[in-house]
Formats: structure tokens, sequence, C-alpha cells
């Protein structure tokens, strides 16, 4: 468990701000987020519109909130499980074998692939160090 | 208590952004229930160059380039194994799971490459059939670069092949 407060305080910038400069981006572009979710080929085209509407704010304000450390641990448990289905979501593309764009930066989207995943578990450590985290 | 305090605040949370994901795009929502972008999420008014078309217009076009030389090209937007493995015949193959960064890479130089015709040349895209949706990104790439005509097969490879349309290829 980390202790340290200006550690956790890095966490809490680099998490949030990669949060909000994702949300921002999708939260600009809903269609072309909404065609990024459809290119997982896994949910249908409502639930795809409807994730790509809401699920930018979800980002913009957890991150945004885990910077400024206003509900904390809240915004940080939220981070953690959206991370964990992005995680889940690029796996069962990999094997599935279906090749795209992760979608999650907006046009700076790279590929979905296993860096994609082994960054998403670097911000998930990130997001649990902030949660399970007793400053001194 | 501190579960039901967290379980609170998430809940909070979601609720502010749902509230803002509809009051933000109230008119994407309405355009959505009004029956808008059932076969993609590409917009009609920002990509007014392209269309979904039914395998029997696909049928004609293909019919008319054999019959005159001239008319639509085919480009099958999936990998180029599965392109080897059957295609429509004459269809270019743009793989875009090759075209990382499109607009900065020599990947993308390779798309401008590939499609050396005129702008107004028409354009029939398609990719694997039912969920697929590699034609679609290939299909706004190409648009991005100013192709003014550009039709989305809907059906895909799989309808051309189920109708027992000709094929190129290995198979």
């Amino acid at each position: 468990m980390i202790r340290n407060r200006w550690l956790l305080l890095v966490f809490r910038l680099v998490v949030g701000g990669v949060f909000i400069w994702a949300g921002v981006l999708k939260v600009v572009d809903p269609l072309g987020f909404a065609q990024s979710i459809m290119n997982y080929q896994t949910f249908p085209r409502a639930l795809a519109f409807i994730i790509a509407l809401v699920l930018p704010w979800v980002e913009v304000i957890a991150g945004g909130l885990l910077i400024v450390g206003l509900f904390k641990r809240s915004s940080a448990v939220l981070i953690s499980l959206m991370l964990i289905g992005f995680i889940g979501l690029v796996a069962l593309a990999l094997a599935r074998g279906i090749d795209t764009s992760c979608g999650c930066f907006g046009s700076f989207s790279r590929r979905a692939d296993l860096t994609l995943i082994l960054t998403d578990l670097g911000l998930l450590y990130l997001a649990l160090c902030v949660f399970f985290a007793k400053p001194k | 208590m501190d579960a039901r305090k967290t379980s609170r605040e998430i809940l909070l949370i979601i609720i502010l952004s749902c509230l803002l994901g509809v009051a933000v795009n109230i008119s994407l929502l309405r355009r959505f229930v009004a029956g808008e972008f059932r076969q993609s999420f590409i917009d009609e008014r920002e990509y007014a160059g392209i269309r979904f078309i039914s395998l029997a217009e696909a049928e004609d076009l293909f019919a008319r380039k054999i019959q005159t030389g001239e008319g639509a090209v085919f480009i099958d937007s999936r990998s180029r194994q599965d392109f080897a493995a059957g295609h429509i015949p004459g269809a270019l193959n743009v793989p875009v799971g090759e075209l990382k960064n499109e607009r900065k890479t020599p990947s993308g130089e390779a798309l401008s490459a590939a499609l050396s015709f005129p702008v107004d040349q028409v354009l029939v895209v398609y990719c694997e059939g039912g969920d697929c949706q590699t034609s679609v990104a290939l299909a706004t790439l190409i648009h991005e670069r100013g192709f003014t005509d550009i039709r989305i097969l809907s059906g895909g490879w799989e309808e051309w092949v189920a109708a027992g349309l000709p094929e190129e290829g290995s198979s």
C-alpha cells in the first residue's frame, strides 16, 4: 500500500488526466465513438449508441473528481471498473481475431492490441493504489 | 458503510453523466429514434458521399463493369489472407487493419496510391458481411480523401457468395 501523498497525487493526475483527455475526445465526436464500439462486434446498435453518449461523460467527471480530490475513492473505483471493462473488451476482440482501432482516444486511437491491455493494466494499478491508499 | 457511500457516489456520477450525455446530444438522440444510423453511425450530413447499397445494386454495377469495362471499382477492406481466399473479380484489396494512423504514416500514403482514380469515380466498398465494420471505416477514410460517390455493400462478401455471384481467388 502506497502512503506517500505526493506519489498518490501524481497517480491521480496521471489517471485523471488520461480519462479527461480520452473522455473529451469522445464527447466531441459521439458518432465516431459509437462506430468504434460497433467495430468490436459485441454490442447491439442501440446499446452502443447509449454507451457512446454516456461513457465519455463518466470518464470526464470521474477523471476530474479524481484530480480535484472530491469523491476520490469512488472515482478510483469507477475508473478501475471501466478499465477492467476495456481490458475485457480488447481481450475478447483479440481472441475473436477482430482487428480494429481501440476507439479510446477519438481520432488519436491506436490499435486494440496487447500493448493497449498492458497500458490499461498500468492505469488500473495506479487507480487501485489511489483507492487502497491511506495517506500519512 | 463505506461501501454504501462509495456506491452512492458512483451512482451520482453515472446519473450526472446520463443527464449530460442526453442533454448535449438531444438532436442526435432524436435522429436515432427517427431511424437514422440503422446501418452505421456515419453522419449523413458530414459524409454525404457515402451510402449503403443492396446486393442487387452491386450486382448491377458489377455486370455493367463486365460488359463495358467501365463503371464502379470494387474495394475489398478485408485482410490480405481473406482476399486471397476469394473476392469479387477485379476488386482492389485495401486491408483496413494495415492502415495504422491513416493520415500520417506511409500506409496512409499507400491508401492514396491505391486510390488513383478521379474523385467522382464510383467506388463499392465491402467487407466480410454480417456485423463487419471495416467497409464503413474504409469508406470514411476514402471520403476524407475527397471521393464523392462511395457505396457500401451492406451484406458484404458473405451475401455475394451466398448468391452464387462470380468469385476470383484460390477458393
